[in-house]
C-alpha cells in the first residue's frame, strides 16, 4: 500500500488530475459537501451503502449527509471527522482575571472589557484573511442566530434579511471594533494564531482545529472551549459544526474489493478511537471516547450545535455563501456597509442558484 | 572644449549647478528608498522578534546567527535552493543550446521559410504564457510530468527561447564569413565548423541572453505554484511560501529567510551589475 | 551566406532547427491556441465536455455574479496600469534624467536603484508584508515613535489603502527598469543636437519636452507596453499581500486572480471552471494583444514624425 500527502489548498485539482488520468488512488480522502459533489458527480466515486459498510447505520445522519451528492441522495464516502466553531481561550489568562465562561452576550462582553482594561487584548482574530470572517462570524454568532433561524432559513421561511440573522451581524461587529486587536481588519490569520498563542491574547474564535495547531506553536499553553452565547443566558448556546470529509473508493479501482474492506476498517470504532487519539481530532465515528480532556468537551459541545451554514448548504453553487459573507463581513468591520446591506446582498446574491430565495 | 568633450563636460547646455542640486538629492533620496527596505530586512535576520518589534531601525548584532541556523537544520529551505539551482540550471543548458542552435540555423544558413520560422519564435516574444496555463496544466498531465520538475523546465526553456534566438540571430548574422568559408575549404564539416570556430565567437551574446532569462527563471512563482505540490521538488520562491506559513510566530527567521533568498542573486548582481543591467534591460533597449 | 547546396547541409540545418521550435510549438503555441479552443467547451473538472459555442464568454461578461467580478477585477487592473505608469515610468523618466547627468555616485546610484529589479517578487511582496503588519510592522512602529500614530494604518486590511499599498510595493520593485532603458535612450542622443539646442534655449523644461523626451520615444513605447502587459497579468505581489480573493472585499482584486480563481478554484468556493476560465484568459489576451498594437502603432507613428 503506497500512502500520499498534499497541500490542501490545491488537493482537489490534484485527486480530479490523477482520477481524470486514470491514476487515482484505490482509497482517497475526498471532502464534503460542495467540495465532495464535483469528485463524486464525475463518476470516479463508488456508491457506499449500508450493505457494503454496515457501520455506516450508525452514524449520525448530519455527518452521513455531508458525503451525499444532493441530486442523488447516494453516499460516497465514509466520514472521518468533524470541526467545530467555537471559541478557544486561555486558562492561565482567564484564571489571573477571575473570568469564567460567559452565559450571556452581556457576560461576554463584560469579560471583554475586564480583559482589556487589564492590557490583554480580549480576542487575537483578525479579518484580513478572507475566510477567517466566515469562522468568525459563525464562531461567535451561532447562537444568537438561533436554532429556529436555521430551521426557517433551511424551511425556506426565513432568509438572510431576517433580523436574528442581521442583528447577530451587528453584534459580531460591535465586539469586533472594541474587543479585536487594533487594526485586526489588517491583520492575517497567522498573525492572530501568533497574538493568541504567544499569550498576549486571551480568546480565539475559531475551529477546533486551531487547538492542536496552539498547543503546537506554545506546548504550555492551557486551553479552554465554550460556545459563544445567546443574548441571554436561557438562550441555547450553540456552536457550528461541519463535517470535514471522508474517505472514499475509486469506482474505476483496480482492487475494489479490498478498498471496501478497507472503508469498513475506517468506519470501525477501533480506527475512530486510534483517529481521536492520535490526531487529536473529533472522530465521527459513534462510540469513539476521548482520552484528551478538550476534545471530549468539544464533541459534548457539538450535542447542541447548528451546521457551519455556508459550507454546509450555500457552498453548491456561484457565488457561493462563503465568498459574499467573507467580503460583506470584510466591508461591515470597516464601516462599508450594515448588517441589514449584507442580508440583502446575500440573498440577492445566493439567489442566482439557490432556489428558495428566488422569488 | 575639446572635441572628445563628454555630454557631461558641457555643464552649461543642461543648467547650473543649482539644477543638479536637486537632481543629486533626489537620487540620493530615491537611493534611500531603493536600499532601506534591503537593509531593514538583512538587519531583522540578525535580531530576534522582540528586537524587531522595539527597534527596527538599530544595528543588530551580526555575530547572532540563531536565526539562520534555525533555518539550516529545522527547514527544507536548502532543499528549495537545490532545487532552484537545479531548474534554472538545466533550463539555461537547454535554452543556450537550442536557442544558439536555432540562431545559427537562421543566421547563418540561407533556406526556405527562415524567416518564417524566425517570425515564429519571435510571436514567442509577446505572448503572456501565464494566461495558457489550463492547457499547459493539461498538457503535463498528459505527458505525466506534473508534480516533476521537468514541467518547470520544459516550460523554462520554451518561454525563454524567443529572446535567446532573438539576441543570438542578431549577434551570429554580424560575424564575418571568412574563417568559416576557410575551414569549409579544408573540407571542414558543417558541425565541426559551428562547434570549434563559431561557437568561441558568439560567447559574449550567450551572456546577455542567460542573464536575460536566468533571473526571471530564477525568480519564477506562477509555473511551480501550478505544477508542484510535493514539498520536496519546490523552488525557492514557492519554498518560501510554505516556509512563511510555517514561522509566522518567528519574524526573526521569516527575515533570515527572506535574506537568504536574496543572498545569491544579490550577491552576483553586486558583483556583475553592469552584465545585468545590459542583459536584463536588452530586450527593450534598442 | 552560403548557399543551401547539400542534402547534408539540408539534413544539419533540419537537426539544428527542429529540437527548438518543437519546444516553442508544443509549450507555447499549442498551450495558447488550445486556451482558445478550451473556452467554447463546457467543463466538468478536468473533462471537456459540449461544445457550447460563446457561452463561456457571454457568462463572464453579462451574467450575474461573473459580471460584476469582471468589471471589478478589470477596473483595478486599469487603475493599477496607470498609476504605475506616473509612479514607475514617471518616476523612472526623472531618475534617468538625473542619472544622466553622471554627477558624483551616479555609478552607485544606478546600481541601487535596479537592485530591487533582480529580486524575487515574492521577497518583495512578503518583505512589504510584514512592513505593512498593522501591529508589529516597521511602517506603523515608525509612525507612533515620531507621534504620527493616528496615521498607522491597517494598510492592508482597507479598500482605501489595500491597492495603492500594492501598487507601491510593486513601484519600488521596478522603477529601476524604466530608469534605466531611459537612461540607455538619453545616452544614444547625439551631442551635436544637444549642441544645437542649447543654441536656441536655455529653458530646462523645453529641452526635455521638445528634445530628449521625443528621443527617447523608442524607449518609452517599449516600457509604456511592457508596463502594459505586466499590470494585466499581474498576479505574484497580490497573490501574495491580498490573498487569491483580492482580501479586503475584492478592493484587490485583479484579472490575475480572478482568472486562477475561476480556473482552479479556493477554499470558499468548491467550483472550479476551466471553461470560465479559457474565456477569461481569452478575453484577457485579445485586450491586451489589441490594445499593445496600438499603443506601440501609435507611439511609433510619433516617433517618426518628430
Amino acid at each position: 500500500m503506497k500512502f500520499e500527502t498534499f497541500e490542501a489548498a490545491n488537493y482537489n485539482t490534484i485527486l480530479a488530475t490523477a482520477l481524470a488520468g486514470g491514476t487515482g488512488p484505490d482509497v482517497m480522502m475526498v471532502r464534503a459537501y460542495g467540495g465532495l459533489e464535483n469528485v463524486a458527480t464525475a463518476g470516479y466515486l463508488e456508491e457506499l451503502t449500508t450493505d457494503s459498510v454496515p457501520a455506516l447505520a450508525d452514524f449520525a445522519p448530519s455527518a452521513l449527509d455531508a458525503e451525499r451528492v444532493r441530486a442523488d441522495g447516494k453516499l460516497y464516502a465514509v466520514p472521518f471527522a468533524s470541526q467545530t466553531q467555537l471559541v478557544i481561550y486561555n486558562k492561565a489568562i482567564f484564571d489571573a482575571n477571575g473570568l469564567a465562561e460567559p452565559q450571556s452576550w452581556d457576560e461576554l462582553v463584560a469579560l471583554s472589557q475586564k480583559l482589556k482594561d487589564a492590557g490583554v487584548i480580549p480576542f487575537a482574530n483578525g479579518t484580513a484573511t478572507a475566510w477567517q470572517n466566515e469562522t468568525v462570524t459563525f464562531g461567535l454568532g451561532s447562537s444568537l442566530m438561533g436554532q429556529d433561524f436555521y430551521d426557517a432559513l433551511m424551511a425556506g421561511e426565513a432568509d438572510f434579511t431576517d433580523p436574528r440573522f442581521t442583528d447577530a451581524l451587528g453584534a459580531i461587529a460591535e465586539v469586533a471594533a472594541e474587543y479585536f486587536p487594533d487594526g485586526f481588519i489588517g491583520l492575517d490569520y497567522p498573525s492572530a494564531q501568533q497574538l493568541f498563542a504567544s499569550g498576549m491574547a486571551g480568546m480565539f474564535i475559531g475551529g477546533s482545529y486551531e487547538m492542536a495547531a496552539f498547543q503546537g506553536l506554545n506546548p504550555d499553553i492551557e486551553l479552554g472551549v465554550f460556545a459563544a452565547p445567546g443574548k441571554t443566558a436561557d438562550d441555547a448556546k450553540l456552536v457550528g459544526l461541519y463535517f470535514d470529509g471522508g474517505y472514499a473508493a475509486n469506482a474505476a479501482g483496480a482492487n475494489k474489493e479490498a478498498s471496501i474492506k478497507f472503508l469498513n476498517y475506517l468506519a470501525s470504532q477501533e480506527f475512530g478511537q486510534a483517529f481521536a487519539n492520535m490526531l487529536s481530532n473529533v472522530s465521527t465515528v459513534p462510540g469513539v471516547t476521548f482520552d484528551n480532556a478538550l476534545l471530549a468537551e468539544v464533541n459534548d459541545l457539538n450535542k447542541s450545535s447548528i451546521p457551519y451554514l455556508m459550507l454546509a448548504h450555500f457552498r453548491y453553487g456561484e457565488p457561493s455563501g462563503s465568498v459574499l459573507i467573507q467580503g460583506e463581513m470584510q466591508k461591515l468591520f470597516s464601516g462599508e456597509t450594515t448588517p441589514e446591506a449584507i442580508g440583502e446582498a446575500l440573498t440577492t446574491g445566493l439567489a442566482a442558484w439557490y432556489e428558495p430565495f428566488q422569488n | 572644449m575639446s572635441a572628445e568633450a563628454t555630454y557631461y563636460d558641457r555643464r552649461g547646455i543642461m543648467g547650473t549647478l543649482g539644477r543638479d542640486g536637486l537632481l543629486q538629492i533626489i537620487l540620493i533620496a530615491n537611493t534611500i528608498i531603493m536600499l532601506a527596505p534591503i537593509v531593514i530586512m538583512v538587519f531583522s535576520a540578525f535580531k530576534t522578534t522582540p528586537q524587531i518589534f522595539q527597534s527596527p531601525f538599530a544595528i543588530p548584532d551580526f555575530t547572532h546567527v540563531g536565526n539562520f541556523l534555525k533555518i539550516w537544520t529545522q527547514t527544507n529551505f536548502l532543499r528549495y535552493l537545490l532545487n532552484s539551482f537545479v531548474v534554472t540550471g538545466a533550463s539555461m543548458v537547454l535554452i543556450l543550446t537550442l536557442g544558439t542552435m536555432a540562431a545559427y540555423a537562421i543566421g547563418r544558413y540561407q533556406f526556405t521559410g527562415s524567416t518564417f520560422i524566425l517570425m515564429f519564435f519571435l510571436a514567442g516574444l509577446t505572448l503572456p504564457l501565464k494566461l495558457a496555463i489550463i492547457p499547459l496544466f493539461m498538457l503535463m498531465r498528459d505527458l505525466n510530468i506534473l508534480n516533476n520538475q521537468l514541467s518547470l523546465i520544459f516550460v523554462y526553456t520554451a518561454m525563454g527561447l524567443p529572446t535567446t534566438v532573438f539576441i543570438m540571430t542578431g549577434f551570429i548574422r554580424t560575424l564575418p564569413n571568412e574563417l568559416e568559408d576557410a575551414a569549409r575549404m579544408d573540407g571542414a564539416s558543417e558541425a565541426r565548423i559551428m562547434w570549434s570556430i563559431m561557437l568561441p565567437l558568439v560567447r559574449p551574446a550567450m551572456v546577455i541572453a542567460a542573464i536575460q532569462n536566468v533571473v526571471p527563471i530564477w525568480n519564477d512563482f506562477f509555473f511551480p505554484l501550478v505544477f508542484i505540490q510535493n514539498d520536496d521538488l519546490k523552488t525557492l520562491p514557492q519554498g518560501l511560501t510554505t516556509f512563511m506559513g510555517e514561522y509566522t510566530t518567528d519574524w526573526g527567521v521569516l527575515f533570515s529567510g527572506l535574506t537568504l533568498s536574496a543572498a545569491p542573486i544579490i550577491l552576483i548582481y553586486i558583483v556583475l551589475s553592469k552584465q545585468f543591467i545590459a542583459g536584463m534591460t536588452s530586450g527593450a533597449v534598442k | 551566406m552560403p548557399k543551401l547546396r547539400m542534402t547534408g547541409r539540408g539534413l544539419w540545418i533540419t537537426i539544428l532547427i527542429v529540437p527548438p521550435l518543437v519546444f516553442v510549438a508544443l509549450f507555447i503555441v499549442y498551450p495558447i491556441v488550445s486556451a482558445f479552443a478550451y473556452a467554447f467547451f463546457d467543463w466538468q473538472g478536468l473533462r471537456r465536455g459540449e461544445f457550447v459555442g460563446l457561452d463561456n464568454f457571454w457568462t463572464v461578461l453579462f451574467v450575474e455574479p461573473y459580471r460584476s467580478w469582471t468589471v471589478n477585477a478589470f477596473t483595478h487592473n486599469i487603475v493599477v496600469f496607470f498609476a504605475l505608469m506616473v509612479l514607475q515610468n514617471g518616476l523612472g523618466f526623472i531618475l534617468a534624467y538625473a542619472l544622466w547627468r553622471e554627477l558624483p555616485g551616479a555609478r552607485f546610484h544606478r546600481v541601487a536603484v535596479f537592485l530591487p529589479v533582480v529580486l524575487s517578487t515574492i521577497i518583495v511582496a512578503y518583505l512589504f508584508k510584514l512592513f505593512l503588519h498593522p501591529l508589529f510592522g516597521v511602517v506603523n512602529i515608525s509612525l507612533k515613535g515620531i507621534g504620527l500614530g493616528w496615521l498607522a494604518q491597517p494598510w492592508l486590511g482597507q479598500g482605501s489603502t489595500a491597492l495603492w499599498s500594492l501598487i507601491i510595493a510593486q513601484a519600488w520593485h521596478m522603477v529601476g527598469f524604466p530608469t534605466l532603458v531611459f537612461l540607455a535612450g538619453m545616452q544614444r542622443i547625439p551631442g551635436e543636437i544637444l549642441d544645437a539646442v542649447r543654441m536656441e534655449t536655455e529653458s530646462e523644461w523645453v529641452k526635455i519636452t521638445k528634445v530628449v523626451w521625443p528621443l527617447v520615444a523608442p524607449s518609452a513605447t517599449i516600457v509604456f507596453t511592457l508596463l502594459f502587459v505586466g499590470a494585466f497579468n499581474w498576479f505574484e505581489l497580490p497573490y501574495i499581500m491580498a490573498g487569491l480573493d483580492g482580501s479586503p472585499y475584492g478592493s484587490t482584486d485583479v484579472l490575475g486572480l480572478y482568472f486562477y480563481r475561476t480556473a482552479f478554484g479556493n477554499v470558499s468556493s468548491g467550483q472550479q471552471d476551466f471553461g470560465l476560465g479559457s474565456a477569461l484568459a481569452v478575453l484577457i489576451f485579445i485586450f491586451i494583444a489589441a490594445v499593445a498594437s496600438v499603443i506601440t502603432v501609435r507611439l511609433r507613428a510619433r516617433e517618426i514624425q518628430l
